[in-house]
C-alpha cells in the first residue's frame, strides 16, 4: 500500500476525519509513514501561540468611546446643516504644511550647497548615514499634516456610510467638509508624489475622485444615489485603508529622526 | 444580567448603551482574537474598532438562531483579513529582508533552543509569510482547535478549499522551521 501523502499526515496530526481505516492501519503498521508523522510533529508541536499581550485597564471604555463616536458621526450628519460647516482651516493648514515643506527643503539645500562650496574634515560614524537626513525632516512634516488629513478623510466617509439611505437624505454638511477636504488634498498628493512618499499619494489619488463626487453632490441625494455613494466607498475598502496609511504615518511622524550630528 | 440576546433586542430597540455593554463584554476575546490574526497590537485595536462597526450595521440580520460570541468572531476574522490584505498590498512582502536560514544558524546553540527565543521569532516570520487566508485557517486549526468544517463556515469556503489552505500553510510553515527542529532531533 501506498505511503501516506502529507494531507493525510495532516489530517492525522490534528486528529481531523477523512483518513479511512485502512490508511489508519497502514500508519500504525508502517515505520516510514510513523517516522514521517514524528517529524511533522516535531515542527507542528513547537509552534505555539503568540503571547498576546493583556490590553491596558479601561480598554472596553476605550474601544467605546472610539466607537460612540463613529456611531453618532452618521447621525450627526444628517442633523447638521450648512450654517454649521466647519471654516476652511484644513485648506489654510495644508497650505501653511506645503509652505513649511517648501522652507525646509530650501534650508537644507541652501546648507548642503554651502558644504560643498566650503567643504569641512567630516568623520562619519559607521552605521549613522548623515546622507538620509535631508529628506527626513521635510518628510515628517509632511506626515504629520497628511496624517491629520487622513483622520478629517476617514470622518468623512465613515459619515457618509454611516448615513442610513431612506427618502432624500441631507448631506450637506459631509458635502461641504468633502469641498474643503478636497482642496487639500490636491496640495497633499502633489507634495506627497515630490516627496516620494508614494503609498500616501497612491491613497490620496483613490480618495480624490470620490471627494470630488461627494463635493459636487447636491445637498439632498436620493436613497438611491447616497446607497451608489456608499457602496463606491465601500468596494475601495477606502476607510480601511485610510485607517493602515494612517497607523504607518502616525507611526512614521513619531519615529525620531537620525541624530543631527556625525562624530 | 441580560444575555447577548436580550442586549440585541434592546439595541434593535434604539438602545446605544445596550450595545455599549456588549462591546464591553466582547473587546478583549476579539482583540486576542485579531492579535493571533495580525500579530500586533495597532493592527488588533483597529479590527476590534472595525468589527464593532460592521456589527453594529448588520444586527438587523444578525439570525436568533445563532450565538453572538461565533457571529461577531466571524466578523473579526474577516476584518483581519481585510486588514492583513491591505497592509500587504501596501507594503508588499512583509520582512523579505530578514532571512529566516540566518536565524536558524544562530539557533544552533542549544540554550537559546530550549528558551525558544529564536524559534518564536522563526514562528513569527513564517507565520507573515502566510497568506491572509493560510494565516487565520492555520491559527483556527492549530491555536484555536477549531474543526476544519467550522473554518471553513468562518472564512466562507468549501470544505475541500479549507482544506487545502490548511494543508499549503502547513507545507510552508514546515518547510520554513524544519532547519529549527533538525537541529534538536
Amino acid at each position: 500500500m501506498n505511503h501516506l501523502s502529507h494531507d493525510e499526515f495532516v489530517l492525522s496530526y490534528y486528529g481531523e476525519p477523512g483518513l479511512g481505516d485502512d490508511r489508519r492501519a497502514h500508519l500504525d503498521a508502517c515505520d516510514s509513514c510513523r517516522g514521517e508523522l514524528t517529524s511533522l510533529a516535531a515542527v507542528l508541536d513547537r509552534v505555539t501561540p503568540v503571547e498576546v499581550p493583556e490590553p491596558e485597564d479601561g480598554y472596553e471604555a476605550r474601544v467605546w468611546d472610539r466607537l460612540q463616536w463613529r456611531l453618532n458621526a452618521g447621525r450627526a450628519s444628517a442633523r447638521r446643516g450648512r450654517a454649521e460647516a466647519r471654516p476652511t482651516w484644513s485648506t489654510w493648514m495644508a497650505l501653511a504644511a506645503t509652505i513649511a515643506i517648501a522652507f525646509f527643503a530650501g534650508v537644507l539645500w541652501k546648507s548642503r550647497t554651502a558644504k560643498v562650496v566650503e567643504p569641512a574634515p567630516q568623520v562619519v560614524q559607521k552605521g549613522n548615514p548623515a546622507t538620509s537626513k535631508p529628506a527626513a525632516e521635510p518628510n515628517r512634516i509632511l506626515l504629520v499634516v497628511v496624517g491629520e488629513h487622513i483622520d478629517q478623510s476617514e470622518r468623512v466617509l465613515v459619515e457618509l456610510t454611516n448615513l442610513t439611505p431612506e427618502g432624500n437624505v441631507d448631506i450637506s454638511g459631509t458635502r461641504d467638509r468633502a469641498q474643503e477636504l478636497l482642496a487639500s488634498n490636491r496640495l497633499y498628493r502633489t507634495t506627497a508624489t515630490t516627496r516620494g512618499e508614494e503609498d500616501v499619494a497612491t491613497l490620496l489619488d483613490e480618495l480624490e475622485p470620490v471627494l470630488l463626487q461627494l463635493a459636487h453632490a447636491p445637498s439632498e441625494v436620493s436613497a438611491d444615489e447616497l446607497r451608489h455613494m456608499q457602496k463606491r466607498v465601500e468596494s475601495k475598502g477606502l476607510v480601511f485603508k485610510l485607517r493602515v496609511v494612517r497607523a504607518g504615518v502616525n507611526h512614521e511622524s513619531r519615529t525620531p529622526a537620525p541624530p543631527s550630528t556625525s562624530i | 444580567m441580560e444575555t447577548d440576546h436580550e442586549l440585541i433586542e434592546q439595541v434593535r430597540g434604539g438602545d446605544d448603551d445596550a450595545f455599549r455593554l456588549l462591546v464591553e463584554r466582547h473587546s478583549r476575546a476579539i482583540y486576542r482574537s485579531a492579535y493571533r490574526i495580525t500579530g500586533n497590537s495597532a493592527d488588533a485595536d483597529d479590527v476590534v474598532q472595525e468589527t464593532f462597526l460592521r456589527a453594529y450595521r448588520a444586527l438587523e440580520r444578525f439570525d436568533a438562531r445563532a450565538a453572538f460570541t461565533t457571529w461577531i468572531h466571524r466578523i473579526a476574522i474577516n476584518c483581519s483579513l481585510d486588514l492583513i490584505d491591505s497592509r500587504k498590498r501596501r507594503d508588499g512582502r512583509v520582512n523579505d529582508g530578514e532571512d529566516l536560514t540566518a536565524i536558524a544558524s544562530t539557533a544552533a546553540s542549544p540554550d537559546r533552543v530550549v528558551h525558544g527565543i529564536e524559534m518564536q521569532r522563526a514562528v513569527a516570520l513564517a507565520m507573515e509569510r502566510l497568506s491572509g487566508n493560510e494565516r487565520t485557517a492555520f491559527v483556527l486549526r492549530h491555536f484555536e482547535g477549531m474543526p476544519l468544517e467550522e473554518i471553513g463556515k468562518v472564512l466562507g469556503t468549501q470544505l475541500n478549499a479549507t482544506k487545502n489552505t490548511v494543508f499549503r500553510a502547513v507545507k510552508k510553515l514546515r518547510e520554513q522551521l524544519q532547519p529549527f527542529t533538525g537541529s534538536l532531533i
